[in-house]
C-alpha cells in the first residue's frame, strides 16, 4: 500500500495537546489506537520510545520522523500530528519541532516502510509544503495539502 | 502469429497488491507458456537517502538492509511455491539500488515483453512525493505493463488453474 493511501482524518491530530517529547510520543501512538489501527499500545510505544532512546528522529526545520518495526502491526501504520506552538523533540538544529510523522511496519515489510520513510524524507524538505501543513486549521485540510488537491 | 510474449517479468515487494500481481503473472505464464521472472528489489537508494537525512542510524541502515534481503529471499521463495503449485517454473531475480532503474535495467538485459505490477494508489497525488516505486517502474520501463485489480478474482483464477 502506498504512502498517500494511509492518510486518511482519523490518523491526522492538529493541534497536538502534549508539551514535551515522552508525551507527544504517547499521544502519536493514541492516534492509532485511537483510529483502530494498533490493538496492543504499549508495545508499539516502547517499540518508538526504544528507538529515540538511541537518536532523536527530530530532524531540521520543525519535523520529526518517529518509527519502528513492530510484531504487533501487519501492515504500514502513520499517525500525523502537527504542534503549532512547537515541542522541545531534542532535535538535531535544537529548534521546536512542529510537524510528527509515526510510522510503524511489520518486521516482514522493510521494503514498503523504507520507501514510506524515504517519501516522508522527500516531502520534509519542502520548506513551504511543511510550512503550509504546519498552518493547517483541521484534519481535512491537512489530507488535502497531503493528496495534493 | 506466434505468441507475442515469450517473457514475463513480475514485480514483487512484499505487499498484498504485489503477490496477487504474481497471482495473476503465474496464470497468464501458464495459459501464453511464457518465460516468468520474479525480480524483487532491495532498495539500497532509500535506506541511504535515510541515513543522509538522519532518519536512519548506521546501525539501522544495516539492519534493515540485512531485513530486506531476508524479505527478499522468503517473498520469491513464497512465489515460486505459488508457480510450483501450477506446474509453472521461474526465474528468481533480486538486485540493490534503486527500484525503477533496477527494474527498467533488467526489463532491458533479460528482453521482458511485459511487466505485470500490482494495484497502484487509488489517490492520484499532485505531489511527485507520493509516486510509488511501481508508478515510476510503470512510467519508466520499454515494455507494456499490467497492472493487476481486484484480489479477490485474481485469488479466483489461480485456484482454477490446474
Amino acid at each position: 500500500m502506498a504512502l498517500i493511501d494511509l492518510v486518511v482524518e482519523k490518523i491526522v491530530k492538529i493541534p497536538l495537546e502534549s508539551q514535551d517529547k515522552p508525551d507527544v510520543i504517547r499521544e502519536l501512538v493514541q492516534i492509532l489506537k485511537d483510529a483502530g489501527e494498533i490493538e496492543d499500545f504499549d508495545s508499539v510505544l516502547k517499540g518508538v520510545q526504544d528507538r529515540e532512546d538511541k537518536q532523536s528522529t527530530g530532524l531540521e526545520q520543525g519535523i520529526a520522523v518517529p518509527h519502528c518495526k513492530s510484531a504487533a502491526v501487519s501492515s504500514l501504520k502513520l499517525a500525523i500530528g502537527i504542534a503549532p506552538q512547537g515541542i522541545d523533540f531534542d532535535s538535531l538544529d535544537k529548534q521546536p519541532t512542529n510537524l510528527f510523522f509515526l510510522l510503524v511496519a511489520s518486521p516482514e515489510l522493510s521494503g514498503p516502510h523504507v520507501e514510506a520513510l524515504a517519501e516522508i524524507a522527500k516531502l520534509a524538505r519542502s520548506k513551504a509544503f511543511c510550512k503550509a501543513l504546519v498552518n493547517a486549521e483541521n484534519a481535512k485540510e491537512v489530507v488535502d495539502l497531503l493528496q495534493g488537491r | 502469429m506466434s505468441n507475442p510474449i515469450k517473457k514475463i517479468m513480475v514485480y514483487v515487494d512484499g505487499t498484498e497488491q504485489s503477490v496477487t500481481a504474481a497471482q495473476y503473472a503465474i496464470c497468464l505464464a501458464s495459459f501464453s507458456g511464457a518465460e516468468l521472472i520474479a525480480h524483487y528489489v532491495i532498495n539500497t537508494r532509500a535506506v541511504e537517502d535515510l541515513l543522509k537525512a538522519r532518519i536512519f542510524l548506521k546501525d539501522e541502515q544495516v539492519e534493515y538492509e540485512h531485513d530486506m534481503e531476508a524479505d527478499a529471499e522468503r517473498y520469491l521463495n513464497y512465489i515460486d511455491e505459488l508457480a510450483i503449485k501450477k506446474g509453472v517454473s521461474i526465474i528468481k531475480k533480486r538486485s540493490r539500488g534503486s527500484v525503477h532503474k533496477e527494474i527498467v535495467d533488467s526489463i532491458e538485459e533479460n528482453d521482458v515483453d511485459l511487466l505485470v505490477i500490482g494495484e497502484l494508489s487509488r489517490i492520484r497525488s499532485r505531489r511527485d512525493e507520493f509516486f510509488d516505486e511501481s508508478e515510476r517502474a510503470m512510467r519508466a520501463v520499454p515494455c507494456s505493463v499490467l497492472i493487476v485489480k481486484d484480489q479477490d478474482r485474481v485469488w479466483e483464477m489461480y485456484e482454477s488453474l490446474v
